[in-house]
């Protein structure tokens, strides 16, 4: 963390436009934050944020757009909305890392945690594919796309279809004509 | 009184226990769980940027679907009850939204549904006080943690569930039983959610928090109820081992396979063998199996 403030946040340099497009993104109130750090102290991610939480609202005040969307940080959030519920402010960070992801997906910045984004992808495809996640083709698809042979998780993946928790064919809905419909028309619309 | 019931796409493979168990335990409690016909997974993620109607759509046509046939939808799963519960929440608030996706699904869902975790048709509509009643083998004083994870609980104002930071019903639910329930510090905090794929050492980080803070306080048995939360809870105790070694592992079970036990339910179909830290010693113990 240290290096990244070393040159010291200055005003007048960052984008001050991202700050009021981030708060019409999320709906979020971002200038209430008065930095008391309550997120950050209760999130259970935190800990491999390369910025965390509370950092994070700060920088988007100070208007530092790339910092923001190419951080590690907004890939490690999973959405336990614990800083949401605790922030004296109600500003839901969740909701702020959902609309951050959208946004740097949207404008191609470089993924920073590019197998936690890889995963959303493989999770999306499987549920296109048959209306409903089938957990052994979405994993194969994930270790596809990552290269990543899941080191350990490959392990536990095995010890699950040992037990019966695994079946090789996914489960499809009656209705994929309908699934693949909403599908194209969403992909269409966007 | 029969309930629609949206099992989600886990609980075909991974929580099939889970599934199993609920169903017969509510035949014993004198209800059915009707599966929705043709549903399709619900998201999975309830979709936080005011711009995104796209990941809406599942759970409102699963919302729409189901109101044509019932007035109660249930679920197991806490992601998809956290999911369906919001989506219905907007809907009946959001008219300018709820029409856009009326429109686009080319549906007319008013928001009307009412959407019920298992565990709260369990306290509000059969009443605990029954199940007491209809408890076969209690408990023994069994010291179970109720772990409640994230999805069940927040954000309180559109699930309701129970309080946002001191929840009790879970507690309630095995006291019904016959358990000792244990209270501890991390029985809300976050499992690691979806990390455990991509960077399993966060998972696994969680995972030992919860489960040394369950024990410390006693805890003999974690019951969860979420099939993720309990993939790294449970399954995750392996790594946790070889990066903690003063780490003993602890049973996870499923609320419905407590219940299970607890109704006296034939321990062979209560799925044991599906849970990565055998149960059974601890409820031979117990004198529970």
């Amino acid at each position: 963390m240290k290096e990244m403030w070393e040159g010291g946040l200055r005003l007048g340099e960052g984008d001050f436009s991202f700050l009021e497009e981030v708060r019409r993104r999320s709906g979020e109130h971002l200038d209430l934050c008065y930095q008391c750090m309550k997120c950050t102290a209760g999130c259970p991610t935190a800990p491999y944020m390369d910025i965390k939480p509370h950092q994070l609202i700060r920088m988007i005040q100070m208007g530092r757009r790339g910092e923001v969307l190419g951080s590690g940080a907004i890939w490690f959030c999973v959405y336990c909305q614990t800083c949401g519920t605790r922030c004296p402010n109600e500003i839901h960070i969740g909701v702020l890392m959902d609309a951050l992801r959208e946004m740097a997906v949207g404008e191609g910045v470089e993924v920073k945690e590019r197998r936690i984004h890889l995963l959303h992808e493989a999770f999306i495809q499987s549920v296109r594919r048959g209306g409903r996640v089938h957990e052994v083709t979405m994993l194969m698809d994930y270790v596809l796309r990552s290269r990543d042979l899941m080191k350990d998780s490959l392990g536990s993946g095995v010890k699950l279809f040992l037990k019966g928790k695994f079946p090789l064919f996914p489960s499809f809905v009656k209705e994929r004509e309908e699934i693949r419909r909403i599908f194209e028309r969403c992909t269409k619309k966007q | 009184m029969n309930y629609l019931y949206f099992p989600g796409c886990t609980l075909y493979t991974k929580a099939k226990n889970f599934d199993q168990t609920a169903r017969n335990c509510s035949l014993l409690l004198g209800f059915e769980l009707i599966e929705l016909p043709n549903w399709t997974c619900c998201g999975a993620t309830f979709p936080l940027a005011t711009d995104n109607l796209m990941a809406l759509l599942p759970p409102a046509r699963i919302l729409a679907r189901a109101k044509e046939q019932g007035e109660i939808l249930t679920t197991l799963c806490a992601i998809c009850f956290n999911v369906i519960k919001r989506t219905n929440h907007l809907l009946q608030r959001d008219g300018e939204k709820r029409e856009k996706i009326n429109e686009f699904m080319e549906m007319n869902y008013l928001g009307d549904l009412k959407v019920l975790h298992y565990l709260e048709i369990l306290k509000q509509e059969i009443g605990f006080s029954t199940i007491k009643d209809k408890v076969k083998k209690p408990l023994n004083e069994l010291q179970a943690a109720p772990y409640y994870g994230c999805m069940l609980l927040r954000p309180f104002e559109e699930m309701g569930f129970d309080d946002k930071e001191r929840p009790t019903l879970f507690e309630e639910f095995l006291e019904s039983l016959g358990a000792k329930p244990v209270d501890f510090p991390y029985k809300i905090e976050c499992c690691g959610s979806f990390q455990s794929v991509g960077s399993p050492e966060v998972a696994t980080e969680c995972a030992y928090r919860i489960l040394t803070s369950a024990m410390k306080q006693g805890a003999e048995v974690v019951v969860s109820t979420c099939p993720l939360c309990t993939f790294n809870l449970d399954q995750k105790q392996s790594d946790i081992l070889k990066a903690h070694l003063d780490f003993k592992t602890i049973p996870v079970l499923y609320f419905t396979q407590l219940l299970g036990v607890a109704m006296g339910l034939d321990p062979r179909t209560l799925g044991f063998e599906q849970n990565a830290v055998d149960p059974i010693p601890l409820l031979k113990r117990k004198g529970l199996v």
